[in-house]
């Protein structure tokens, strides 16, 4: 025990950097999923069937085992940060986009017949009255999905990702060796630590973003 | 009426929902005069609804016109043309996510009004249906009663001042007590609005409450009748119109009369701090078997009769029935209600500020009732009717 602490205090500056780089591709693909993700559900949402479509197939790209996907990514993008962030925004897709769907068709229809009933456009109506009222739900949505994207990023380091799967791979091609319960665990428990911090970030920007008349 | 009173006319107007083989409205030519509530009411499935949404185009008409203040609007810019429209539904849809004050102020916005005149028509709105502005145009939807909802909606829908109200069931989904104030309001609220108002309901009673006149429709929207309450009540046109009106047309009849409209009965009062003396001597300088008792705001407390008197340990704001109180505004109808719901057979009426004004007993009721019946024989046998109990300008609609 002592030892780990001793390795933690040594090694900080190299923990932080990692937990920086994590943070930010995990930060990168859930702003490219969230716009893909609402695009879609903007279009989507008033079409039951293909609401239903649309929402399936982002399913599935979360059904494909991450190691898999990552590696599927190398011959399409090559290594490094790239297949990464690819493979991580289509994680991030389908909880965003099913709430967005969910929360925009969950909207009380007389509250947008009342809207349309004095005259607010179709534009006016979606950026005024219904996406401010899906938008604790979409927020859900967004947090969800960062906190599955932390976990997940870490695999990233198998295809040359930047992030804390540096030190788990190294660690985990160490085994038998003293570092390597250390390396392992104290990306892992950096990993931990992000996904708190990142929720606890959703937690305050949803009572800032959150109209008082629907919390 | 001529066509140029009206501020609303459809003409024509027919609605096929696509895959139905029949129309939904067949055909539908009506007048709504300027500053008149004309009630559209039938049984479900009428059309009555689809009618009112094709005034304001959120159903567009398949075939027919629609003219407002004589201007052809049936293929203008239906977003233009609603913010020409107040519109009221049953479930009012206030936008929960935003306060009072910008519910109200939402189409004033759209019409690019400056800050300073919306602040000023929305603190004016409030005071209208009143709310008070400080207190309540910061709060959320949630916040309110489903009755002070109901009344923001109102105020939303006359924010920019527009010529016409369109209402769908607008008191439908409130419990009864608060409805039957809601109504009182509103009425009183139009006397000083002069709005040209189309509202639907399905409830042959609000409608012969609310309406100057009323369209009864059967199926797809024919008309089965179109006149003031009171002929229609006096001389249904079918067998239908007769059905929907149902059973006690002349009790029905009760609901044209506001207490307003009655000589109140004078009642000996007395404070609700006087002694039992003081009481006992109104008690006997009169023949009405109680005292009615008042508060420092001359609100009616508490019916307090001889026997009460007796019961010595008793405060007096205790003894005997409470009294139970009507709006001026409220029809004989409500009145007559009261009055066999309560034990003291008369009912304190008191004016907006809850102030005593006088009191109507069952003998106030029968006078005006009796008045009524004559006012309709005479009428339809051709005679000049005479102002009696109801309201003037439903009498002169019968001429």
């Amino acid at each position: 025990m002592g030892d780990f602490l001793h390795y933690l205090n040594f090694r900080k500056g190299h923990i932080f950097d990692l937990s920086v780089d994590h943070a930010q591709i995990v930060l990168y693909a859930i702003a490219i999923a969230t716009v893909i993700a609402l695009t879609t559900a903007v279009l989507v949402y008033r079409r039951e069937r293909l609401s239903a479509i649309v929402v399936a197939i982002a399913g599935t790209f979360l059904t494909i085992p991450s190691l898999a996907l990552f590696g599927l990514m190398i011959p399409i993008v090559g290594l490094g940060t790239k297949p990464a962030l690819v493979a991580l925004v289509m994680y991030a897709l389908l909880p965003i986009l099913r709430n967005a769907v969910v929360g925009l068709r969950g909207v009380d229809p007389a509250v947008i017949e009342s809207a349309q009933g004095m005259g607010m456009n179709r534009v006016r109506r979606l950026v005024r009255i219904e996406l401010p009222l899906a938008w604790p739900v979409i927020l859900t949505g967004i947090r969800v999905s960062t906190v599955l994207i932390v976990g997940v990023a870490a695999i990233g380091a198998y295809v040359n990702g930047p992030g804390l799967g540096e030190d788990i791979f190294a660690g985990l091609a160490r085994i038998g060796t003293p570092t390597a319960l250390h390396l392992t665990l104290s990306a892992i428990l950096a990993v931990v630590a992000l996904a708190l911090l990142f929720d606890a970030f959703y937690a305050a920007l949803g009572r800032l973003t959150t109209s008082r008349g629907i919390r | 009426m001529s066509s140029s009173q009206a501020l609303i006319r459809l003409e024509s107007l027919t609605k096929r929902f696509p895959g139905q083989r029949e129309n939904a409205v067949d055909n539908l030519t009506l007048e709504i005069p300027a500053g008149e509530i004309v009630i559209l009411v039938g049984p479900s499935g009428s059309g009555k609804t689809t009618t009112l949404r094709m005034i304001n185009r959120l159903i567009e008409p398949t075939s027919g016109r629609i003219f407002l203040e004589g201007e052809d609007v049936t293929a203008v810019n239906a977003d233009r043309l609603r913010r020409r429209m107040g519109y009221v539904i049953q479930q009012i849809g206030l936008f929960p996510h935003v306060t009072i004050g910008d519910n109200i102020a939402t189409v004033p916005k759209m019409l690019g009004w400056e800050k300073k005149r919306i602040r000023e028509r929305v603190a004016e709105l409030l005071e209208l249906i009143g709310m008070d502005p400080e207190a309540y145009s910061g709060r959320y939807p949630k916040e309110l009663s489903g009755g002070q909802r109901q009344r923001v909606g109102v105020a939303r829908a006359l924010a920019a001042d527009p010529p016409v109200l369109l209402m769908d069931e607008p008191f439908s989904a409130i419990d009864p007590i608060t409805r039957a104030r809601l109504q009182n309001e509103f009425l009183q609220l139009q006397t000083k609005i002069r709005k040209t108002i189309v509202f639907v309901t399905h409830d042959i009673d609000e409608a012969i409450k609310m309406g100057d006149r009323i369209a009864i429709l059967d199926d797809r929207s024919h008309i089965a009748q179109f006149d003031t309450p009171a002929t229609i009540l006096a001389a249904p046109a079918s067998a239908f119109v007769e059905d929907f009106i149902g059973a006690g047309a002349s009790l029905k009849r009760l609901n044209l009369a506001r207490i307003a409209d009655v000589e109140l009965v004078p009642w000996p009062t007395e404070h609700v701090s006087a002694d039992r003396d003081t009481v006992r001597a109104a008690l006997l300088a009169s023949d009405k078997g109680s005292v009615l008792l008042l508060d420092e705001k001359r609100r009616p407390q508490r019916w307090v009769n001889m026997l009460d008197l007796e019961h010595e340990h008793d405060q007096l704001s205790e003894l005997g029935l409470s009294a139970q109180v009507m709006q001026r505004q409220a029809t004989l109808y409500d009145a007559l209600n009261e009055m066999l719901n309560s034990l003291q057979g008369a009912s304190a009426v008191v004016d907006e500020d809850g102030a005593y004004c006088g009191v109507i007993d069952i003998d106030a009721v029968a006078v005006a009732i009796r008045a009524m019946r004559q006012e309709a024989r005479r009428t339809f046998r051709g005679e000049d009717p005479v102002t009696a109990v109801g309201e003037p300008t439903r009498e002169e609609s019968l001429s």
